[in-house]
């Protein structure tokens, strides 16, 4: 269709539909409306024809109406007065005898969307909730939760009317009931579910198809059995759902198991496992979106219950025409399910991917190898160093990356990666990489031979070099190795230096490099200091393993849209860059997409976190959401050294808090009971240690929700004699708080809980 | 669930059709799709979800079509997805082929179609026997008289109308098996699976009830009998009309059949298959100069099998010319634009052995992209024959006037596309 030649088109498509003789002529008049709607289905503006278009739709034939009925609920808002006029005629074919035709008016009626037809379309709607024919009672049911979105006020008696007809004898009608229901009253928080309500759903589940099913399901994880008898009969009563094959009605299930047995562990434990084969099942299914929707769950699961799919890790290894966001995503949940008698086979199959063709995969693959390096440091490194070998240098940059980010955590494996690190620089072509490499050379530079040549390369070209990110590395490795090596260094820091600050454009690295540069002047010691004060302390051992999460942190997106949105370049992006502005555990964050409304749990049930913490004061409660992550947590503690302004709108305290035992011998049971009351331990230091520290924080919340503050806190057991040794042999845990913002009440209550913790746990550990 | 509107895009974004079901994200949304979704690809973040501020592009391409739900809402991704595979089955049903021209040639009816399987977001029809009954390809068909409403509506049976007469009863049951084995270069068998389906022709009259009988492991230690071969099962799903609570309870398949053809059952077994069909290859490649290709297959089934249609994919470089063939039996085609030699053979005994050698010419100026090393396919077809040895032991057929029919059952045993081995390669 030319669309220049609309006007054309239009004026001779207006001719022809007011023609009397093709009017007459019922198969030459559908032609002509049909031509109209191809041209509008080609992008055309045919507005110009509504009112010849709503004559052609007074006619018998059914197709023409239905044609015609599109057009107008294209057009409609743009001709609100001429609308009018087709409400008579679908009034008119409301009453007709034959009820395709009657839904079809009703549906087409609900769907003009003008607020000024209101009124016209209630009356047929009510005369449609009670037709004999459940297709047109269908209809009627949704198009009540469009008028609602055209009119906020529903009749209350329309509601009671939908109630009523939860009971219809078709299924379809009942879950549209559900659906419409759930629309209209959302403020009020959706459709009232009780006792007969939940029960006449669950026994007519198996009616209904399988979106039917999906959508009770939903809507009944908002019934709460009054006891556990019922709370079991309806958990027996949908095992079979549960194994469903179709995945949505699987995933549906297992959310509704998983939100009934919020409370029983044990039971949501058995739910996943009775689910595994179905949901791997969904992971090898034919279309790959719903992989990727399986895999994305899975990794949800995998957050509450490592050990869940450990056993079927071939499940996930890629095949060679999968899209790289499956591909990406099967190599995350690998990860996860690395344990000691699969690592080998998992690692041998990560290797092939590392040289894959596509960038991308090759980098996800040796970002996998780098997170397993965490706990299995010896056979990952051997892998990645055999990687450089290869002298590619988008594979070089990756490994440098991974190796760098994994050295920051295993200070144990700095040996064989500096052997590692020599001849890699010619490689080397974009700035990520060369960056890695340089903090490399930085903090190693004393058992690389060829550290000071490397440098001088990259300082004899500085000139040309654009990226500031890169410049700055260089600055800092520079200083770090004339401090280890200064004989060999003194000269080109000096040249580096005094390009940086006489002739450098950049004001951040003119800035870094006077810092340097003044620092100097005060005197090696103090550079040491400043230089080497951030230094990985081997002592803060990075909790090996992420605890297993409560399930109810991410219940509420299960089975919906957000664990897709979870970008999987995130994990990869947040390791760009040195590691001491991005520690390294590997939490998924929990930021959410914003536009999504997902709620947590906490928020919508502000009591279950109550009675899930025995210990909890009952002016405060304790929450872990929203998460703080390792790098957040380090940023916030680090503040305290630094200015003034910073304590005006944050609390510190320090307090004692005396036990009888300190539980340092078992961070997992610690770990446990802080959980319990909402604490989140976020590291420890290895139990044999001394001093012993613990990092940890959380949330407070007033009762009535109004004000919420965050806590981080540290304690410390220096295990040194008593300075005033009680009686009882006593041992006193340092314990320093800061809060934001500050609320003296909330953190003595924080500290009581804190201190019950500890006085409950220690003597179950002795 | 609710997915705001359905959005069918030719390759280059263009809106071919399109139904706004709740009107709450605005049409001209739709614009930042393509553009969104070449970005994304540049970047190699390419995902079935992409937003653009709070609207969420739910995608899948099917030929040379795009498939967009749009959506503001924080909604069911796996039933959204499951949709969108509805209307492709839908219209692939309608128009034996869903491609961009068959939605040019049938807007009618894919309007009509639109209208029924979804309604303010939510799916509503969505069984495509049932559509065809009130919704058909010849409109002029669709006369005023016609006043046939649809048997749902009657809520009996939802995928099988009234009503239905044949002069002769029959059912076609065909077992067909594709299995699908991982080779790796060393020659050991990464993974291997089964996927078994059963599929039914059904021509019978009027409401028959049908039970179907297999040689199924628990089903046979339920009852005690413990005879003859037997099969384990896993992931088995049916089509709705099977009643799920009595396979449950006593592994009894029973069912009202759909009319005409309908997949009954689906099911996968997880053994250890060695590969029906053995490839081993040497390929040689001198740089600058030439590609030697050898390759031997071996039936590794049972004498009396024959496999049909037997297709060795070998896969060869871009830039390869001058193709030489010499094979022991069947010929061998180059395939330029797949880049792959393809070996096929009419006809394959078991235990027989067959070789093909190939030559191809490289240019003297080396290829700079790298490029992956795919695996060797095998594609193949063995009839009369399954792999996991499932049987059905019996077709009972009931209808209430009595009629007598008959099943005919017929066993398929296929590659399921990957009989993979990487490439053995010297050099």
């Amino acid at each position: 269709m030319p669309y220049l030649g609309g006007k054309e088109t239009v004026k001779e498509l207006r001719r022809s539909l007011s023609n009397p003789n093709i009017q007459t002529d019922p198969l030459r008049y559908r032609n002509a409306v049909l031509r109209v709607i191809r041209a509008m289905s080609q992008g055309l503006d045919v507005s110009d024809l509504f009112s010849e278009m709503v004559k052609a739709c007074a006619t018998v034939d059914v197709v023409q109406k239905k044609l015609v009925y599109v057009f107008l609920c294209c057009y409609a808002h743009l001709n609100p007065e001429l609308s009018l006029l087709v409400v008579n005629t679908l009034r008119k074919d409301c009453l007709d005898p034959n009820p395709m035709v009657r839904s079809l008016a009703l549906r087409s009626m609900t769907n003009l969307r003008l607020p000024s037809l209101v009124e016209y379309v209630e009356q047929p709607l009510t005369a449609g909730l009670r037709d004999r024919a459940a297709c047109v009672r269908r209809v009627a049911v949704l198009g009540w939760a469009k008028l609602h979105q055209l009119q906020p006020e529903t009749d209350a008696a329309v509601v009671n009317e939908l109630y009523g007809l939860l009971r219809d004898p078709d299924p379809v009608v009942m879950v549209n009931c559900l659906r419409a229901l759930e629309e209209i009253l959302k403020e009020e928080g959706g459709v009232v579910i009780n006792k007969p309500i939940a029960h006449h759903l669950l026994n007519r589940l198996k009616e209904c198809d399988t979106w039917g099913q999906s959508e009770v399901l939903r809507v009944l994880q908002r019934y709460r059995p009054q006891s556990e008898d019922e709370l079991f009969d309806i958990l027996s009563l949908l095992d079979s759902s549960l194994v469903s094959p179709h995945p949505p009605v699987m995933a549906a299930t297992l959310s509704l198991f998983l939100s009934l047995c919020s409370s029983l562990p044990a039971v949501s434990q058995a739910a996943m496992e009775r689910a595994r084969g179905p949901l791997l099942a969904a992971c090898g299914s034919g279309s790959r979106e719903m992989r990727f929707t399986a895999l994305c769950h899975i990794q949800l699961l995998l957050r509450s219950t490592p050990g869940l799919l450990g056993e079927h890790f071939k499940r996930f290894f890629c095949s060679y025409a999968e899209p790289v966001y499956i591909k990406q995503r099967k190599m995350q949940v690998l990860v996860e399910l690395v344990n000691d008698e699969n690592v080998l086979m998992i690692l041998e199959e990560l290797k092939g991917y590392c040289t894959d063709v596509n960038d991308d995969t090759a980098q996800a693959a040796i970002t996998a190898i780098g997170h397993i390096g965490r706990s299995y440091s010896d056979k990952c490194l051997e892998i990645l160093t055999g990687l450089l070998g290869l002298k590619q240098d988008q594979i070089t940059s990756a490994v440098l990356q991974t190796i760098r980010d994994l050295v920051w955590v295993c200070p144990q494996c700095s040996d064989t990666v500096s052997l590692a690190l020599e001849g890699c620089q010619d490689v080397l072509q974009d700035s990520q990489g060369r960056q890695a490499l340089l903090w490399l050379l930085g903090v190693h530079g004393e058992r690389v031979s060829s550290a000071p040549y490397t440098l001088e390369a990259y300082i004899d070209g500085v000139r040309s070099e654009t990226s500031v990110e890169l410049k700055m590395e260089l600055l800092t490795s520079t200083m770090r190795l004339f401090l280890c090596r200064p004989a060999e260094t003194q000269d080109m820091l000096g040249r580096l230096l005094h390009y940086c600050i006489e002739e450098e454009k950049d004001v951040c690295v003119r800035g870094q490099a006077l810092l340097y540069y003044r620092l100097l002047q005060c005197g090696m010691e103090e550079t040491r200091r400043v230089l080497h004060g951030r230094r990985c302390d081997p002592s803060v051992g990075v909790l090996t393993g992420r605890p297993a999460e409560p399930i109810r942190q991410w219940m509420s997106s299960f089975n919906t849209l957000e664990p897709l949105k979870h970008r999987s370049g995130e994990t990869e992006a947040a390791s760009r860059g040195s590691p001491e502005h991005h520690a390294s555990v590997p939490k998924p964050s929990m930021d959410l997409p914003d536009s999504l409304d997902c709620r947590w749990p906490e928020v919508d049930h502000p009591d279950s976190a109550g009675a899930a913490s025995p210990y909890t004061d009952p002016g405060v409660t304790l929450s872990l959401t929203p998460a703080v992550s390792p790098e957040e947590f380090e940023r916030l503690w680090m503040r305290r050294q630094e200015s003034a302004a910073e304590r005006e709108d944050c609390l510190w305290l320090e307090e004692t808090i005396r036990c009888t035992a300190v539980p340092r011998r078992s961070p997992q049971s610690l770990h446990a009971a802080m959980q319990l009351v909402n604490i989140q331990t976020l590291a420890f230091t290895p139990s044999h240690a001394l001093p012993w520290k613990v990092f940890l924080y959380t949330h407070t919340l007033q009762p009535d929700a109004s004000c919420s503050t965050l806590v981080l806190g540290e304690l410390l057991y220096t295990g040194e004699a008593h300075q005033n040794p009680t009686a009882d042999g006593e041992q006193e845990v340092k314990v320093t708080l800061r809060q934001q913002p500050p609320d003296i009440q909330a953190l003595r209550a924080f500290l009581s809980i804190l201190s019950s913790v500890l006085n409950t746990l220690s003597p179950e550990i002795i | 669930m609710s997915a705001s509107a359905i959005f069918v895009l030719d390759l280059k974004g263009k809106v071919l059709i399109c139904r706004n079901y709740k009107g709450d994200v605005d049409m001209a949304e739709i614009d930042h799709f393509m553009p969104l979704l070449m970005q994304h690809e540049e970047e190699g973040l390419l995902s079935p979800v992409m937003s653009h501020g709070n609207v969420h592009f739910m995608w899948i391409k099917h030929s040379n079509l795009y498939l967009v739900a749009t959506t503001n809402k924080n909604s069911n991704a796996s039933l959204v997805y499951s949709f969108l595979y509805k209307i492709v089955e839908v219209f692939t049903e309608y128009f034996k082929e869903l491609e961009e021209e068959s939605i040019q040639d049938n807007f009618v009816v894919v309007y009509e179609l639109l209208d029924e399987l979804m309604d303010f977001g939510f799916p509503q029809t969505t069984e495509s026997k049932i559509l065809q009954e009130y919704i058909t390809q010849e409109g002029a068909k669709l006369e005023v008289a016609k006043t046939k409403v649809p048997t749902t509506v009657t809520n009996a049976v939802s995928w099988r109308s009234e009503g239905i007469k044949y002069k002769k009863n029959e059912v076609f049951i065909d077992v067909i098996e594709s299995i699908n084995v991982l080779v790796n270069a060393n020659g050991s068998v990464m993974s291997s699976d089964i996927v078994g389906s059963i599929k039914l022709k059904t021509m019978l009259s009027g409401m028959p009830e049908l039970r179907l009988g297999l040689n199924d492991r628990v089903l046979f230690a339920l009852t005690g009998r413990d005879k003859g071969k037997t099969v384990v099962m896993e992931d088995v799903k049916f089509h709705q009309c099977v009643r799920l609570s009595r396979f449950e309870s006593d592994r009894t398949i029973s069912f009202i059949p759909p009319d005409g053809e309908s997949e009954l059952m689906s099911y996968r077994i997880n053994t250890h298959v060695k590969p029906l069909i053995w490839i081993e290859s040497v390929i040689e490649k001198f740089s600058h100069s030439r590609v030697e290709i050898m390759v031997k297959a071996k039936g590794q089934f049972k004498k009396q099998s024959v496999a049909n249609n037997v297709e060795v994919r070998v896969p060869v470089p871009s830039d390869a010319d001058s193709p030489k063939f010499k094979t022991s039996t069947g010929n061998a085609k180059y395939v330029p634009e797949k880049n792959l030699v393809v070996w096929t053979i009419k006809s394959f005994p078991g235990g027989k052995e067959f070789l093909m050698r190939a030559h191809f010419g490289l240019p003297s100026v080396e290829n700079d992209e790298a490029e992956g090393k795919p695996p060797i396919t095998v594609k193949f077809e063995i009839p009369y024959f399954t792999v996991s040895g499932i049987q059905v032991r019996y077709m009972k057929i009931i209808e209430k006037s009595g009629y007598q029919a008959l099943p005919w059952v017929r066993y398929i045993t296929q590659s399921g596309g990957t009989v993979a081995t990487f490439l053995i390669s010297a050099l």
